[in-house]
């Protein structure tokens, strides 16, 4: 009953015939997306791909994890709705600019170029995705959308070991940007911004990556900051059964009608006080996960996709009661509706004013329920021993827009109608 | 303040000699620029990382003309009336400035803190209007508009001369009694400013980067409040460069209509919208403390003048301007 959909059966081909290969999670290598399979490089991994813009959801919500990722959270400087409509569509057009990797006309020499020219002429392709979200402050006064907002949305409270700096929270507009390199993800930032400074003003960034290992049979690409894989057990973006069980707002969700197709998206900015971490036992540091660090197997395990099979140990003896997957998925009946999917990346911002490196993780969800999902899974994590190493310091709550699904239609067109 | 932005902009066809004082100048050591400021906020503390808002600005410290810009001229006729008219402007506004400074630099000399506190804004009203041109003359901006690096130079080292040492001594120390000197330093060095104007000859490009670096301006400093940080009459300076780049637009205006009458009525609308942004923080003849300026409102703020912004970097393309 507890069995999980752990594994993605979707099988790819891997470059030079070296198999087939069925992966886990925030792992799985996202042609989930409808795109084009693509010859692997030379280390393994597949090669870059321009990945859709338009389609039922926003594509980057369930497209792999990606190498380069960062987060904008823009305030939006508007008079009224149509002044929101002309930023949903300069951005609409943006982004499948961008993903589609549109090549911007030349105006010579006497003007600034339209593009910042850091990808050259021809931008190729580099696994880019763009995804909209909004916050709740979107629906204050300011727009008359107050009875449009999604039931679950709010701003985010404080929790009990958070220490949030409210300079990096919230905000209007997320605007979530990944791809293969950084600098294809600065190079979208900047014309987005660019397009669209007359309406909207930073308010906070997370810049970030995951790295990524050459594809192996039922194995996550990812580790984390903490050094443990991280997506093993994750929901399988390239499940459509999955994604709209758990991650897809779905007509009768008691939701505005708006949202249908869209998904709650929830970022938590959380620092991992790495000096520390670095001092604890390695047992220690696999009681607080509950998987072996090497493999990533849960404890007592052989595979990393093993079933942790907390039913043949109620008392915690293999894997602590307190454990952070034990508590984050039960795998009960009960719980199986919390599930979420995570979509996160590491973050390094330098070092603090004691010298202690600033980095962790920007934890991502998705979910059809922020209150099923999200919101539970962290009050069941409240308290769990891994918060001595972790504090939330910034983030926000947030709703993604349904996909757009043809041209000339764009983001949020249903929310302002 | 000096910016490696404004100290770039040598499309004015001055005598080899300025340049070079104008470039000389670079190591800025003693004085804050914004490519050492962008620097050091990334240079560790996560308070001022780049990430969060206040590391946020994005002092662009590859832009501006260079010299080989230098040599512009135009056919335009149009163009031609708005440069004739620009460079009246620049000289009224010098020729002004050195008068506005000296009721100020008076009152510090009689010890008078109230009447200097008052004209202390007012004394830098025509300095923001023309900043990118002026700031060309000689050493002009870095010995009358700089600023102690904070952490780096003392507030009081005596490398530090000009307005914003003279706003510390007011608001700050309260104690003028040795402030004589840095007056009479703030008279001379816009003096000279006044007799470098016969070598100052303006060209079209200039015009147009002139509107556009004092609207860079009000980004890079007043738009955080930095520029004032002691006085916070961060307004009357931002309002000023406004009405610096509205004068060398509206001169530009009538052939950038010809050229392109989308740009020239967006711009239209763009000033239009940057003064209605300002005009709640009106006060009589002056302005609010940018201390009242509400977070939204200064978020407003950034993204009329960020509009602005885009919105002149088009104008030397639609002129062919080079
Ligand atoms: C810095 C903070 C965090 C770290 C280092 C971390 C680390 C991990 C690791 C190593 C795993 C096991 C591998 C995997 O299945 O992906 C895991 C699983 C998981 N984590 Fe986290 N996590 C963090 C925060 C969170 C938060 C805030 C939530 C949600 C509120 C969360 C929810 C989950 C869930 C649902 C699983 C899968 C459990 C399962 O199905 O077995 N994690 N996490």
């Amino acid at each position: 009953m507890s069995e999980q959909p752990r594994i993605s059966r979707r099988k790819f081909v891997v470059g030079g015939g070296a198999g087939v290969a069925g992966l886990a999670g925030a792992a799985a290598l996202g042609w989930n997306a409808g795109k084009d399979e693509a010859p692997a490089s030379a280390d393994g991994l597949p090669a870059p791909v321009r990945l859709p813009f338009h389609g039922t959801h926003q594509t980057g919500i369930t497209s792999h994890a990606p190498a380069a990722a960062l987060m904008a959270s823009f305030n939006l400087v508007a008079d009224n709705r149509d002044e929101v409509r002309a930023v949903f569509k300069a951005l609409t057009e943006e982004f499948d600019t961008l993903m589609s990797g549109t090549p911007v006309p030349d105006r010579g020499e006497h003007y600034p170029p339209l593009d910042t020219g850091s990808l050259g002429t021809n931008p190729p392709p580099a696994d880019l995705t763009l995804t909209l979200a909004i916050g709740a402050s979107m629906f204050d006064d300011r727009f008359g959308l107050a009875a449009r907002k999604p039931r679950e949305l709010f701003t985010m409270t404080k929790l009990a070991n958070d220490r949030l700096d409210q300079t990096r929270c919230h905000g209007d507009l997320l605007v979530n940007i990944s791809g293969d390199s950084p600098d294809v993800c600065l190079f979208a930032l900047r014309q987005v911004m660019r397009r669209t400074r007359a309406n909207l003003v930073l308010k906070w960034m997370v810049e970030g990556f995951n790295r990524r290992e050459a594809p192996k049979p039922g194995k996550a690409q990812v580790r984390n900051l903490l050094g443990f894989k991280d997506g093993t057990a994750n929901l399988d973006p390239s499940s459509d059964a999955l994604m709209g069980e758990h991650v897809w707002v779905a007509q009768g969700d008691g939701e505005p009608a708006w949202a249908v197709g869209g998904s709650y998206q929830a970022v938590r900015i959380i620092r991992m006080l790495v000096e520390q971490w670095d001092r604890a036992q390695l047992g220690e540091q696999e009681r607080i996960i509950g998987r072996v660090k090497a493999s990533g197997a849960p404890l007592g395990e052989q595979d990393e996709t093993d079933d942790p099979d907390y039913e043949d140990d109620p008392r915690g003896d293999r894997i602590p009661l307190d454990a952070h997957i034990r508590l984050a998925n039960p795998r009960t009946k009960a719980t199986e509706k919390n599930k979420i999917l995570r979509r996160g990346f590491s973050y390094s911002r330098g070092f603090d004013p004691a010298g202690r490196l600033d980095q962790g993780l920007a934890f991502v969800s998705f979910q059809r329920s922020l209150d099923d999902g999200f919101l539970a899974v962290q009050d069941r994590l409240s308290g769990e021993p891994l918060e001595e190493y972790i504090r939330a310091e910034g983030g926000g709550y947030f709703f993604a827009f349904p996909g757009v699904q043809r041209k000339g239609a764009y983001l949020g067109q249903a929310l302002l109608a | 303040m000096p910016s490696t932005t404004t100290r770039r902009l040598a499309a004015v066809a001055i005598a080899a000699g300025l340049l070079m004082a104008g470039c000389a100048k670079d190591d800025g050591s003693a004085t804050r620029t914004d490519c050492s400021s962008g620097s050091s906020a990334a240079g560790g503390s996560s308070a001022a990382g780049g990430s969060s808002a206040a590391g946020g600005a994005s002092a662009d410290c590859g832009t501006g003309i260079s010299k080989d810009d230098v040599a512009g001229s135009t056919d335009d006729p149009l163009v031609q009336k708005a440069v004739d008219g620009y460079q009246t402007y620049v000289e009224e506004q010098v020729n002004g400035l050195v008068t506005d400074t000296k009721v100020f630099t008076d009152a510090v000399r009689a010890g008078d803190v109230e009447a200097a506190k008052a004209a202390y804004p007012t004394s830098r009203q025509r300095w923001e209007r023309i900043e990118p041109i002026a700031a060309l003359i000689g050493d002009t901006d870095g010995a009358v508009d700089s600023r102690a690096e904070d952490g780096v130079k003392d507030t009081e080292s005596p490398e530090v001369t000009g307005w914003h040492q003279l706003e510390y001594d007011l608001w700050v120390k309260g104690d003028i009694a040795d402030s004589k000197d840095l007056a009479d330093g703030l008279d001379d060095e816009l003096q000279k400013l006044q007799a470098g104007l016969p070598d100052l000859k303006i060209t079209p490009l200039a015009v147009a980067k002139g509107a556009s670096e004092l609207i860079e301006e009000v980004s890079e400093g007043k738009i955080t409040g930095e520029e004032d940080r002691y006085s916070h009459t961060d307004l009357w300076d931002l309002n000023a460069n406004v009405e610096g780049a509205k004068e060398a637009t509206t001169l530009l205006q009538p052939a950038i209509k010809k050229a392109d009458p989308d740009l020239a009525k967006k711009l239209d609308t763009a000033f239009v919208e940057a003064d209605e942004a300002l005009a709640p923080y009106k006060d009589g003849n002056g302005w609010k403390s940018y201390e009242d300026v509400s977070d939204s409102d200064r978020d407003a703020l950034k993204a009329k003048f960020s509009a602005l912004a885009e919105m002149l970097g088009d104008v030397p393309g639609a002129l062919k301007l080079s």
